[in-house]
């Protein structure tokens, strides 16, 4: 069975069958919603299962991403986002939403932002995704070690501002100033 | 865009920030175009990050809870035939993938009844594929898939295919005897879908071409191709 391994990798051509399948979602095929989960689901998943540490939660997070993909299929551009990319992202900010969900009160509805984010100007090239991860990582690298890290524990793991500044011990101004330092110099770097 | 706002961007699209801060956010995203192409693309330069994260396969009732949800395709009788057709499709897709089967039985449950019937529109084409290529070696340019039974061409873009200014792209079909057919100017749009007459859907069998043509405005008034071939790809089954 084939499925994906990550977000690079699967081929010019598994990530051209990926936009067709995205294009038979957004006629309504079930068919081609069960063979993009097939090979998408082990990956969104695996992101879900990381942020949320459990398995339940995981799960209903990936059902509530293919019910998304299954509405708003035809928002997707391939033009602005790689296939792979726009199901991780949507997996991801689902159970972003579901950690600060946790938290009565906080709940950021990210997934329902990325939902409506269909007019955005390209932010992907067409290039392909190798380089956009080696761009990536070249940029992370050029960061403090601090930083890095931080950053990475928000993307990754879904910390938040008043986590990060409880586990490091510092007031939330010092890590909003960290963090905001460090995405400054990463989009200054990415766009270099 | 200010810095100021750009950080805001990206510490929502992060997930950095909660509560009452997010709210503002969220209200600013639903506004907002130009913030919310700065949420999208925070989310899109930090995206690459996931692919580290190892795939683990989920729980095998999950696919089965999925399709129960999945909201009615649509209503009224015309949607019969095409459901049918899903279907089919679906039984396509679950033969070898045995861990499929079992939600294909729940799947076909849910939806309306009559799907088996209709022996005539079982035995309808298959759809085909093409993918366009401007050579070889080079990544799709475009995707496109022919519904026989629909008459419904769709291509979807793939890959850079520039216009030169003042000209266009033509789309034709070459069947087996070797002449180009016109399908018409392709519209400049990531995705094309076109309901072609009888006598231009005749021309889109398996082995048939698909090929780009670069025509000045308006297209080629010859009748064939004037400029440059700079893509194409043949129909297969799908």
């Amino acid at each position: 069975m084939r499925t994906m391994d990550g977000l690079t990798s699967g081929g010019r051509e598994a990530q051209a069958e990926l936009v067709l399948l995205l294009d038979g979602v957004a006629r309504r095929e079930p068919a081609a919603l069960g063979e993009l989960y097939r090979r998408t689901s082990a990956k969104l998943f695996g992101i879900a299962l990381r942020l949320l540490g459990d398995s339940g939660e995981a799960q209903d997070v990936l059902q509530e991403s293919y019910l998304q993909v299954w509405r708003s299929a035809a928002g997707f551009d391939p033009a602005r986002a790689s296939a792979v990319t726009w199901l991780a992202v949507i997996a991801r900010n689902k159970a972003i939403d579901r950690l600060r969900q946790r938290k009565p009160g906080s709940s950021a509805d990210l997934a329902e932002a990325e939902a409506i984010a269909d007019d955005s100007p390209s932010a992907f090239d067409r290039a392909s995704g190798s380089d956009e991860a080696a761009r990536l990582a070249a940029c992370l690298e050029r960061l403090d070690e601090r930083a890095r890290a931080l950053i990475r524990a928000a993307f990754l793991d879904g910390r938040s501002y008043a986590q990060l500044a409880n586990s490091e011990a510092v007031p939330l101004g010092t890590m909003k100033s960290w963090i905001r330092r460090g995405l400054l110099s990463l989009r200054g770097c990415l766009e270099a | 865009m200010t810095d100021e706002d750009d950080l805001l961007a990206a510490e929502f699209a992060l997930g950095l920030i909660e509560g009452s801060e997010a709210e503002v956010a969220r209200a600013r995203v639903r506004t907002d175009a130009g913030f919310r192409a700065a949420v999208a693309a925070w989310s899109q330069r930090m995206a690459p990050l996931l692919a580290e994260v190892d795939p683990v396969d989920p729980p095998a009732d999950t696919w089965a809870a999925i399709v129960q949800r999945l909201e009615p395709a649509g209503d009224g009788r015309d949607n019969v035939v095409r459901l049918e057709r899903r279907a089919r499709r679906w039984r396509a897709v679950a033969a070898g993938a045995t861990a499929l089967a079992a939600s294909l039985a729940v799947a076909l449950l849910s939806f309306p009844h009559g799907v088996f019937e209709r022996p005539r529109e079982r035995r309808s084409p298959a759809p085909l594929v093409a993918t366009i290529a401007t050579d070889k070696a080079a990544p799709p340019a475009i995707v496109a898939t022919w519904s026989p039974a629909t008459r419904q061409l769709v291509m979807v873009l793939t890959g850079p295919m520039p216009t030169p200014p003042g000209r266009v792209h033509q789309l034709w079909a070459i069947p087996a005897d070797g002449k180009p057919r016109s399908l018409g100017v392709m519209p400049d749009a990531p995705r094309l879908r076109m309901t072609l007459p009888d006598a231009q859907a005749e021309l889109l069998r398996s082995g048939a071409q698909l090929a780009v043509s670069v025509e000045p405005a308006g297209g080629s008034t010859t009748g064939l191709p004037t400029g440059p071939v700079i893509a194409s790809g043949q129909l297969s089954d799908a």
